[in-house]
């Protein structure tokens, strides 16, 4: 039945355990790490494949974290992790309570070193922040959404600026990339459905104040 | 390529599911009565109102003479007008309490995404003309209901962004950055509204009181944890009168106080709340009020059908209920009959009857069983009274079923 309530995707009173989204990659070994620091043990299980994570209490979904937002917003998932671009990006209205402190990165505005020139067109895995990033401007430019390796836009000359993740600079450097603009700070956070705060309270307030407690003291 | 049968965003309701929506309709209907709220209807066809709080979600057509119409995006500013029309006075000012209810169709010009339709179906009531916490608390109350008499266990939140809003002018946030700040308070974003606060260079206790409001949820001891810092009179009514709608519940245990409410803050002047239940991740419904937005004095709550009728069904395969069972057909059977005096007599006592079109009784008995008929009631002639004429089509009918339907028949000729 459980199961029935899983297909259907709604967080349950009577479903005894937490539903957590957790992304896939870097984020999810730091996640794992800081839910245990606060007593929420999740077992890693052996085989790669596993998409379902079971802990004490908590299972933890393991997802493209794009798909975090989408979970936690339909009630499936009671909370997740994901990164703070990609929360901007989903427009979806969580709760999101803590800032975590890991998986820290700018999303940039990003050209050619020294290009002057118009900007005509910007590709991103952003559509919606760099579309509203130029609104904001007031520039006219058209935004082409891409799925990765964003730089490679602006070097073949798909287009004349992107809009990426920045965390070293090393691959701008790389390529001879350079960061014009910064458009959002980001870092993973800890986000809420906001039905599961208000009916699992009891679980997940203490989690959230353990949550911060973890994230000032890394 | 072939064309789509439907534009995206809107879809056909089968009649298990358009009947179910008739029942939910009826049953909300007949609660919002029983409450004294009388039942209007405003067009599905508006002037376009570039102040209309959902102008920009609003689907836009051209008028024959070349005027720009929209289709209704929300009902509360279309009972607003009703009122100005209907009731001047109240809409001038007169404090006298007006009860509306209404149910409908509200379309949306938004990107169909995934799970959101366009157009969809709201139920819901105003009660204008008065503004007090017993008024606030009634609304409360009859979403508490309305979730109730859907067969759900509620649970509903309660704020008012009237303290959010008390709370900026007491620490002076700038026009320009209250919208972004209440965003951030309203998603409980720490981060976020430590980072605007800093930002505007915000200082003192309300700015304090800022900070600390989007973890202020929980019973009423958050009202006393604000008051105990409150920075100004304002702040403080707006509290005050949170706890005089908690004092009008007699048991307030499914109410959950969120100080951090803070949506649409130009929009919502006083107390706000939202229904959730248990098996959901999505608010049932939601409200508050608005005095002085497009009334002096009103507010009300709208319920989004479609997702009720979601949760309704969730709550029920949790159960691990097959509603659709037998017990609920033979709480209404359905009759195809040959015989049409026989007919009449069923219909007249509230049985469903459908004619058999069919050219004889071997060919009607097939073809009841297709339209999902219980019995079938063989033609005079075919040997028999109508009592004995009435023919079981399944098994497990129960026999109290078939014996009210053959003691209605007795007496018809054979």
């Amino acid at each position: 039945m459980s199961g029935a309530a899983e297909r259907t995707g709604q967080g349950a009173a009577e479903r005894p355990w937490l539903v957590v989204a957790l992304p896939k990659g870097r984020v999810l070994d730091a996640a794992l790490e800081v839910l245990r620091r606060v007593g929420v043990a999740v077992e890693v299980p052996e085989d790669p494949r596993a998409l379902r994570y079971e802990g004490d209490g908590v299972r933890a979904l393991v997802m493209r974290n794009a798909d975090v937002p989408t979970y936690v917003d339909l009630g499936v998932a009671d909370a997740g992790v994901v990164g703070y671009d990609v929360l901007l990006e989903s427009g979806s209205r969580l709760y999101a309570p803590v800032d975590l402190g890991f998986g820290r990165c700018r999303i940039s505005l990003i050209r050619p070193r020294g290009a002057v020139g118009p900007i005509r067109r910007v590709a991103s895995k952003y559509p919606r922040m760099t579309a509203e990033y130029l609104r904001r401007l007031g520039s006219p430019a058209e935004v082409v959404a891409l799925s990765g390796n964003v730089e490679l836009a602006c070097l073949s000359g798909l287009a004349d600026a992107v809009v990426d993740v920045v965390e070293t600079g090393a691959t701008l450097a790389a390529n001879d990339l350079e960061e014009v603009d910064v458009i959002a700070l980001s870092s993973a956070r800890f986000v809420v459905n906001r039905a599961a705060l208000k009916l699992k309270s009891a679980r997940l307030r203490p989690l959230i104040t353990a949550l911060r407690e973890a994230a000032q003291r890394p | 390529m072939t064309r789509a049968p439907l534009p995206e965003g809107v879809r056909f309701l089968a009649p298990e599911e358009a009947a179910q929506r008739a029942q939910a309709i009826a049953v909300l209907r007949d609660l919002y009565r029983q409450w004294g709220y009388l039942r209007v209807e405003v067009p599905a066809l508006e002037r376009l109102e570039p102040d209309h709080p959902r102008a920009s979600k609003a689907f836009k057509l051209v008028d024959v003479g070349g005027s720009v119409l929209a289709l209704r995006s929300d009902f509360t500013p279309a009972l607003a007008r009703l009122v100005k029309a209907a009731y001047p006075a109240v809409a001038a000012g007169e404090e006298r309490p007006l009860r509306l209810s209404y149910d409908g169709l509200v379309w949306h010009a938004i990107d169909p995404e995934l799970a959101r339709g366009r157009e969809f179906t709201q139920v819901g009531i105003e009660l204008i003309g008065v503004s007090s916490a017993r008024a606030d608390a009634e609304l409360i109350h009859l979403a508490r209901e309305s979730v109730r008499a859907l067969g759900l266990t509620p649970r509903v939140e309660v704020g008012n962004p009237a303290y959010v809003t008390a709370l900026f002018d007491a620490a002076g946030v700038p026009e320009g950055a209250r919208e972004g700040l209440a965003d951030a308070i309203d998603r409980k974003d720490q981060s976020e509204v430590l980072a605007l606060v800093a930002a505007h260079g915000l200082r003192g206790a309300a700015a304090d009181a800022i900070v600390a409001v989007p973890d202020l949820y929980g019973g009423p001891e958050v009202i006393d944890e604000a008051m105990a810092r409150v920075p100004t009179a304002a702040a403080g009514r707006a509290l005050e009168r949170l706890a005089g709608v908690l004092e009008e519940f007699e048991d307030p245990s499914d109410l959950m106080l969120d100080l951090g409410m803070a949506r649409r803050l130009s929009y919502y002047t006083g107390v706000t709340f939202r229904a959730y239940t248990f098996d959901f991740g999505q608010p049932l419904l939601g409200g508050g009020r608005y005095d002085g937005a497009l009334l002096p004095r009103a507010a009300g709550f709208a319920l989004g059908l479609g997702r009720v009728l979601a949760a309704v069904e969730a709550a029920r395969e949790q159960r691990g209920g097959a509603a659709r069972g037998h017990s609920r057909r033979d709480a209404d059977p359905l009759v195809a009959s040959l015989d049409d005096p026989a007919a009449r007599v069923l219909r007249a006592a509230g049985v469903r009857v459908v004619r058999s079109v069919a050219a004889d009784p071997e060919a009607a008995r097939a073809e009841a069983v297709t339209v999902g008929a219980d019995f079938l009631l063989l033609p005079r002639g075919t040997g028999g009274t109508a009592s004995e004429r009435l023919v079981a089509l399944r098994d497990g009918i129960d026999p109290a079923v078939a014996q009210r339907l053959r003691s209605l028949l007795v007496g018809e000729v054979a």
